[in-house]
Parts: C-alpha cells; sequence; structure tokens
C-alpha cells in the first residue's frame, strides 16, 4: 500500500513545477562480499545531511524514519518477475529532550541506541556493517542479478497531520539515487 | 423517440450519485484517519489522493453540465432560460449557508486549535521539563560521585585488581552494569545484573572522547525494559589507564514521573511544532467537504432545473411544431401527476383533436378535388361551351369546347372581364355584346342563336345563359352554354334545297316532253307550208324553244340528280387508275389536263359511276375557269390523319380563282360566280364526297388559280399490301 501512495504521490509530484533533487543521502563505499559460511554481506556508509525543515522537525520530536530498501533480481527479469531477494530495514531516529539524546531504533530488532550528537546518531544509522543478503547457494550461478539499493526518508511514516504538506514540500523528499550492481555470484 | 435521452439521464443520475457516496464516504474515513490515526493512518493520503481525483470527476461533471446549459441560453433553446434562472437560482440557495458554514468553520477550527497552545502552557511545559531535569541532574551528580568513590576504593594499582573487583562494585551498588574499558576503548571486565549479557552497553565514541580528555562524563541512557539508566564515564586518578562505566537504574518512582513529563512534553512540543500543519489538514478536509458540497449542489440544481423545466420545454417544443404544421404531435408525459402532467396530456389531447380535425378538413378537401376534378372531366367532354362568370362579369372558368366554339383560349383569360374576348377577336364581338348586354340590362335568364362572321365563314351559335345560384335565389354569377350550330343549320339548309329541287325537277320536267315535242312536231308540220320568210321565223323559233328546253331538261337533270337520295355501288377502285381513265376522256379538251399520280396501286372503296360524276363536275369547272397558261393538273397523294389513312386527289386550273367571300360557300348550291350553270357543281360534288365519307374544300393557291381538294378514306388493309412505296405525306391539315 505504501509503495501504491508513495507512486501515485510521485507521480502527481512529477506533474509540479518543483525541480526535486536527491542529494541530501549520499550512498558510499557500498560493497558486497561472500563471507566464509557462504553468505553475500553488504556493507555501506551512508551520509546523511538533513536540511534545515526536516532536522527542526527533528528537534520538534517529530520521528524520522528511514528505510533502506535492499533489492535484488535476475539482471534479465521481466517485470512481473518477482525479487530474489528484498529487505527493508527501516530505522527511527528520534531526539529526547529530557536528555538530549538522539535515540536510534530498529524497528525489525526493537534495539535501542542512544546518542549524543546527531551526527553520531546519523553515523551509526549510515553504518551498515556485514548486513546479511543472501546465501550464495540460492543463486545460479550461471544468470547475472542486478542489486539495487536505495534509502530514503519515509514520509507515511510522519504523524498524520504533516503528511499532506511533506508530500507537497520537496525539503521531505529526503532520499539517495539508486545504487545498482551487476552481480555474478 | 424520448426513451434514449431518458436512459442516459437516468445513467448520469445513476453515475453522478455513486459518485458523491463515494466521495463521502472517503471524506468519512479520511476523518476516521485522522482521529485513528494508528490504524487508519497508513489510508489517509490514498484517501486522500481518491477524493481529489473524484471532486475532479465531479467538477467536470458539473462544468460539462453547466457547459451544455449555456450553449442552451445561447442557441435559445427552447426551456433553457428558465432552466438558466432556476440553476442558478438553486445554486445561489444551496451556496450561501454553505459558504457560511465554511467560513465560520474555518475560523472556529483555527481559533480552536490556536487556544490549545498559550503562553502559559509552553512556559509550565517547560518549567516542568526543567524541575525534571534539575531532579535528575541531582540524581546524576550523586551517581557520579559514587563511582568515583568506587573507583577510587580500589586501592591495587594494576588493572586486574580492577577488573576483578567490578563484581563487588555491581553488587555494593546496586548498578544494572559495571564496565570497565582500556583508554582504548577495550572491554577489560564486565558485571551485569544480567549473567546472560556477556557484553558491557557500548558509549559512543563522544563520551569516550570526553573522558579521555579528562572530564567525566554522566547522562541518561534508555534501558532494555524503557526504565530510564544514568550512564557515568569516570577516568581513574590512579592512572592505572582504565574508564569505568556505570549504569544505575534511576529510581522507579522518578523514571516513572520523569518518564511521564517527558511523554507530555514530547506530545506537547510536538503539536505545537505542527499546529499549521494541523490546520491545513483540517481546513483540507473541510475544503474537501465544501468542495463536494458545491459540486454537488451544482449538479443537483442544474439536474433539478432542467427535470423540472421539460415538461415546459416539450410543451414550447410541441408548440412550434404545431405552428409549423406538425399537428401529429405527442409529448412524452412526465412521471409525476402534477399540473405539469396534466398540462401535458391537455396538449397532447388538443393536438390530437388538432389532426383530427386537420384529417377531416383534409378528406373534405380531397372530396371536393374529386369532385371537381369529375366536373371538369364531364365539363372538358362536353361539345358544347360552357361558361361561368361572376357577378362582375369576369370569366371564372369555362371548358375546352368552349376554347374550341370560340376559338381563344378562354381558359387562359380566366379572371378577365368577358369584354377581353371581343378585344382579342373582332369576329367574338356579336357574343361579347350579347353577354355584356345582358348583364347591363339586368337580363339573368334567356336564350338567343348569335351568328359570327370569322375568316373561315359563318358560325352560328345557340346560346343559352342563367343564373348561378349558390343558395335560393342568391346568385352569384352567370353561366353561359352555347353551341356550334353551323353544320346542323348548313344540313337543315341543304335539306331543304334537296326538297325542293326534287319538286322543282318534278315540277318542270314533265311539262318539258311536250313543250319540245309540240315545238318539233309544229316545226315539222308548217315549216315546209310556210313561205320562206315564216319558215326561217319558224325554224328559228321552235329551234330556241327546243335548245331552251334542253337547257332546261339538263337543269332539272342537275336538280334531280342533287335531289336523288344516294344509292351507292361501292367497289374497291385504284386510285390512280381511275383518275387516268377520266383524265382520257379530256384529251381533245381545249385545255391539256396533267395527271400526277401520287397514290400508285393505292385503291379505295368506292362508287365509280358517282365519283366519275364529281371528276367531271370538277375537270368542268376548270375548263370554264379557263386560263390560257399551263395545264389543268389533277393529282393524288397519301396521307394519314389521326391514325388514318386517306387519299387526296385535287384538281388545279389556272383561272383567276376563287372568291376569297366565297370561297367558304363554294360548296352551297347556288352559289356561282360564273354567269351559266346551275349552281349545283360543287353542291353535288360536295354531297358525293359527304356520302363517300369524305371531305373537300376550295382554295386559292399562292402560285394562282384555283384548287379543289377532296379528300377520301382510303382501304387500310389494300394500301399495306399493295403499296409500300407510295409517298406517304403526313396531313398538314391547311387545305
Amino acid at each position: 500500500m505504501k509503495r501504491i501512495t508513495r507512486t501515485i504521490a510521485g507521480l502527481i509530484l512529477f506533474c509540479l513545477p518543483v525541480v526535486l533533487q536527491a542529494e541530501e543521502v549520499n550512498l558510499r563505499n557500498v560493497s558486497l562480499t561472500l563471507s566464509e559460511d557462504g553468505r553475500i554481506l553488504l556493507d555501506a556508509d551512508i551520509g546523511f545531511d538533513l536540511n534545515d525543515t526536516v532536522a527542526e522537525a527533528l528537534e520538534n520530536g517529530v520521528p524520522l524514519t528511514f528505510e533502506t530498501h535492499v533489492q535484488m533480481r535476475r539482471a534479465d527479469a521481466w517485470i512481473w518477475e518477482s525479487d530474489v531477494v528484498e529487505h527493508r530495514l527501516r530505522t527511527v531516529l528520534l531526539h529526547r529532550p529530557l536528555s538530549g539524546m538522539y535515540e536510534l531504533r530498529n524497528l525489525s530488532g526493537s534495539e535501542h541506541l542512544s546518542f549524543a550528537t546527531r551526527d553520531a546518531a546519523l553515523r551509526t544509522l549510515g553504518n551498515i556493517v556485514a548486513m546479511p543478503v543472501i546465501e550464495r547457494s540460492r543463486l545460479n550461478l550461471d544468470e547475472d542479478y542486478l542489486v539495487r539499493i536505495e534509502v530514503h526518508l519515509d514520509i507515511e511514516s510522519l504523524p498524520l497531520p504533516m503528511r499532506p504538506l511533506a508530500y507537497l514540500q520537496r525539503d521531505w523528499w529526503i532520499s539517495s539515487e539508486p545504487w545498482e550492481w551487476r552481480l555474478r555470484p | 423517440m424520448a426513451a434514449a435521452p431518458m436512459k442516459q439521464r437516468r445513467f448520469d443520475v445513476v453515475a453522478a450519485a455513486m459518485l458523491v457516496m463515494l466521495l463521502l464516504a472517503s471524506l468519512h474515513l479520511i476523518s476516521a484517519a485522522v482521529q485513528r490515526s494508528e490504524e487508519l493512518g497508513q489510508w489517509f493520503i490514498p484517501l486522500l489522493l481518491f477524493t481529489v481525483v473524484g471532486l475532479v470527476m465531479l467538477f467536470v461533471l458539473v462544468g460539462w453540465n453547466l457547459w451544455q446549459l449555456l450553449r442552451d441560453y445561447r442557441r435559445r433553446v427552447a426551456g433553457s432560460r428558465l432552466s438558466a434562472r432556476l440553476s442558478a437560482l438553486f445554486l445561489v440557495i444551496a451556496l450561501v449557508p454553505v459558504g457560511v458554514v465554511y467560513f465560520y468553520s474555518t475560523r472556529f477550527l483555527s481559533s480552536g486549535i490556536d487556544s490549545w497552545f498559550d503562553l502559559q502552557v509552553d512556559s509550565a511545559m517547560e518549567d516542568a521539563l526543567s524541575l525534571s531535569k534539575v531532579s535528575l541532574d541531582l540524581h546524576k551528580r550523586e551517581r557520579l560521585k559514587l563511582t568515583q568513590n568506587l573507583l577510587a576504593t580500589v586501592e591495587d594499582t594494576s588493572q586486574t585488581a580492577v577488573a576483578l573487583s567490578v563484581d563487588d562494585m555491581r553488587n555494593a551498588t546496586g548498578a544494572n552494569e559495571v564496565a570497565l574499558f582500556s583508554l582504548q576503548g577495550k572491554v577489560l571486565a564486565v558485571s551485569h545484573a544480567n549473567p546472560e549479557i556477556m557484553l558491557p552497553t557500548p558509549p559512543d565514541s563522544g563520551m569516550v572522547q570526553q573522558v579521555v580528555s579528562g572530564e567525566n562524563y554522566v547522562g541518561i541512557a534508555p534501558g532494555q525494559d524503557g526504565r530510564l539508566l544514568v550512564r557515568c564515564l569516570v577516568q581513574d586518578k590512579q592512572q592505572r589507564g582504565v574508564v569505568l562505566q556505570v549504569l544505575y537504574p534511576v529510581p522507579e518512582s522518578l523514571s516513572e514521573l520523569i518518564q511521564s513529563v517527558q511523554d507530555a512534553y514530547e506530545v506537547y512540543r510536538t503539536r505545537a511544532y505542527m499546529r499549521s500543519q494541523i490546520k491545513f489538514s483540517f481546513a483540507l478536509s473541510l475544503s474537501l467537504v465544501l468542495l463536494l458540497s458545491v459540486f454537488g449542489a451544482a449538479w443537483a440544481a442544474v439536474y433539478t432545473a432542467r427535470r423540472l423545466v421539460q415538461p415546459i420545454t416539450d410543451i414550447a417544443e410541441g408548440t412550434r411544431a404545431v405552428a409549423e404544421g406538425h399537428y401529429d404531435k405527442q409529448l412524452p408525459l412526465p412521471q409525476v401527476k402534477d399540473e405539469l402532467g396534466f398540462l401535458v396530456s391537455s396538449f397532447n389531447a388538443m393536438t390530437r383533436r388538432i389532426a383530427r380535425s386537420r384529417n377531416a378538413l383534409e378528406e373534405s378537401r380531397r372530396k371536393l378535388q374529386t369532385q371537381h376534378n369529375y366536373l371538369e372531366t364531364v365539363l372538358g367532354g362536353l361539345s358544347t361551351g360552357v361558361m361561368a362568370l361572376d357577378a362582375e362579369g369576369r370569366i371564372q372558368t369555362a371548358n375546352r369546347a368552349a376554347d374550341q366554339i370560340l376559338g381563344l383560349p378562354v381558359r387562359e383569360l380566366e379572371g378577365k372581364d368577358v369584354r377581353v374576348l371581343g378585344m382579342r377577336s373582332d369576329a367574338l364581338s356579336p357574343f361579347v355584346e350579347r353577354v355584356a348586354g345582358g348583364l347591363e340590362q339586368g337580363i339573368h335568364q334567356g336564350r338567343s342563336e348569335i351568328t359570327l362572321y370569322r375568316g373561315g365563314g359563318r358560325q352560328v351559335l345557340l346560346f343559352r345563359h342563367s343564373p348561378l345560384e349558390i343558395g335560393r335565389g342568391l346568385a352569384v354569377g352567370h353561366v353561359l352554354v352555347f353551341d356550334d350550330v353551323t353544320e346542323l343549320v348548313k344540313a337543315q339548309r341543304d335539306a331543304a334545297w334537296g326538297e325542293v329541287a326534287r319538286r322543282l325537277a318534278h315540277e318542270i320536267k314533265n311539262p318539258l316532253t311536250p313543250i319540245q315535242l309540240s315545238a318539233e312536231r309544229l316545226r315539222h308540220k308548217f315549216l315546209r307550208k310556210m313561205a320562206p320568210e315564216d319558215g326561217k321565223v319558224l325554224d328559228r323559233a321552235t329551234h330556241t324553244i327546243v335548245q331552251q328546253v334542253e337547257a332546261m331538261k339538263s337543269m332539272v337533270n342537275d336538280f334531280s340528280d342533287y335531289a336523288k337520295p344516294s344509292k351507292l355501288q361501292l367497289e374497291p377502285l385504284p386510285v390512280d387508275a381511275f383518275l387516268s381513265e377520266v383524265i382520257a376522256l379530256y384529251e381533245g379538251a381545249a385545255q391539256q389536263v396533267v395527271m400526277q399520280a401520287g397514290a400508285p396501286g393505292l385503291t379505295i372503296e368506292a362508287d365509280p359511276v358517282r365519283l366519275r360524276q364529281v371528276m367531271h363536275n370538277l375537270l368542268k369547272n376548270a375548263l370554264e375557269a379557263g386560263g390560257a397558261d399551263g395545264p389543268i393538273v389533277v393529282s393524288s397523294r397519301v396521307g394519314e390523319e389521326e391514325g388514318n389513312d386517306f387519299v387526296e386527289i385535287a384538281v388545279s386550273d389556272n383561272g383567276p380563282g376563287f372568291d376569297p367571300e366565297l370561297i367558304t360557300q363554294a360548296f352551297e348550291p347556288y352559289v356561282t360566280n360564273k354567269t351559266k350553270g346551275t349552281g349545283l357543281g360543287l353542291a353535288i360534288v360536295k354531297r358525293i364526297v359527304a356520302e363517300h365519307g369524305g371531305v373537300v374544300h376550295a382554295e386559292n393557291p399562292v402560285e394562282g388559280g384555283g384548287r379543289v381538294v377532296l379528300r377520301l378514306p382510303a382501304m387500310a388493309q389494300v394500301l399495306v399490301r399493295t403499296a409500300p412505296e407510295a409517298p406517304r405525306l403526313a396531313d398538314k391539315g391547311g387545305h
């Protein structure tokens, strides 16, 4: 549902006379490695640079949900063919006024991490180390695969009153350029 | 006829109603999503999009309806003005209250949201948070001091000794976790309340950096169970190269209070931050409701106005159709039986009645036309001329026989005064004088005989006139009835002449023979006995008597011939051979007689003796007419008139020709321009020819001389069989 919503909203926004840019999230040093136990692991260093609007919202207690979308599919797959791998790593960043700390919560694993500064929190958020993608044995060794990684701020997770305006303001459209890599396992 | 538009309209109504219902449901769900964002929040944007798209569709629908209304208005379509006025009225009635409600709703909403956040509440929330911070800071300082003391109590200078005492430290302080790190960040020892946890809660690099630089760290960290922890990081003052981290649980009562304050503050702060967005969301929802109301009202206004006006439109169109002559126009009855329905059914009844009347009228007209045609046919078939005049003497109608008898296209002069006939033809003056005189003198009824003198001869008309009455004694004109009785009069005269001739012949012929015999006897008896002188006188006298008696006999024979009842001995007669035979008798005549045979092999059915008499009379006349130059020409030719073949025989001479004044009466008895003769020659010719079914006339050709032309019917079958090569001339009818 979120994907459909995003697609429709994206189509509408595509028609708006506003030049949208996606330069506030940078994927750096992305690498796929094969572990000794035969798993393909993802390492990535993601740089976040929040603009004033988003930073202000964060400082005022608005939780920000970032989603890292990892997708792997056959290189010559038909459009209707399902993905070989699809991971959605969702992490919430919020600010605690009492302690003045920034918290990271991993929605899938209920993990809490506290940080004294926003930069420290964002650094940890952007540091993906040895994330298991798939076991090599599950892939066809004679075939090419496309791995695609994209990171974006999930507008749909914002408090409801903020969503309509967030869809209409370019400041809230924070996402990385998709990173794609052709892989022969 | 109106079924298709009706169906279309019903479909439009259902579609629009469904759209409005869907939009209402969507707006309701949006409202629910706003209120229960946790459950339905994910549907908010899709519902919003759906509502916007639906409203756009509704807008298009309304726009289309309004455009149609405007177009009809400009084209002055029947009922469009009333529809437009009603639509505008309904729209205003609907929009004004909706607009008022919208205006005040947005104002109340805006001020209501603003009232959530005022300075006092802001300040109270800030104060509560500060109080919590102060309280927590006090607790943090105590814990930091405790931690410093803990590290100081370990007197052993080795790291190992410190590491071995972490359990004691945790037990002594009631801490959740005690961990010892080297300055490089390496974990030297850990003691956790939960023995299964072997790894310490890692401090972030900023904290470690702070401690390494000589300043101890104390801060709040969230615990796994949601309870607050105080994190203390202290550096060893005894230079053992270790950093001690202790995580103390904040006392439960304090933690709950602080959490409560923090949660409330966070909610308040977030809401305060989102104030404008909240206002926008509410305004957006309200605006969508407003737009739905406005579009729905506009559509309903146009639809209702059209539906109300439809019967009136139908009646207007129906009236126009009736005005244009479409009397069978029937209007669709409205479904609702109201006054308009009564009006429409009354209109339908009216048009039905008009249509019936029109049909009856049409039937009457058709019957009248039939009668008129019948009368025309009867009048046209009459040989009697009939003419109707109005009271002023203008020609109203005339039949074909009138044209033929008067020799003028009388029917083309309808509407003109009857005196015009006299202007067109002088010969008709007696006729016109009689009619006009009758009109002027007020003679409305009468019978008389009118003689017209025309180029073709005398024409006798039997004339009757009577008033034209259309009711009892109500005369609106005159009816003139006239017959051409010329031929009848002529026939009567011929018959009278025949009788005279017969009696004359009978009375005169009888004494002639005794007179002649007596004269011859006198001469025979006394001529020799008389003296020569007397004898001469006697001889001359008796000779004269005998000669005159002979002449009288001849004359009486002519009379007898003329009066003799005909007993024709008809037989097939080859025309050219017959003519040659007759002409042969004139070979020694004073003038040459030439034959121009033009009907070789043609046979007629005739009495040769009587026909020979005809030819002798004609040739005798021609010889007597004289003319020094040129021969007498006898010609024959074949002709056809109205499908009947005939043979035409002409005898031409080079004499002075016929007297133009007498030419039309040349064939009447005792009409002659000769000094001698009985004047019966041509009359006998005419009689014999008539007995053979033919006609004869005299003419003066332009080249001079006179010509008598007689026309006899040919024997058709003989003509076809024997004379294929015969020259056949179309009759010009001018002889």
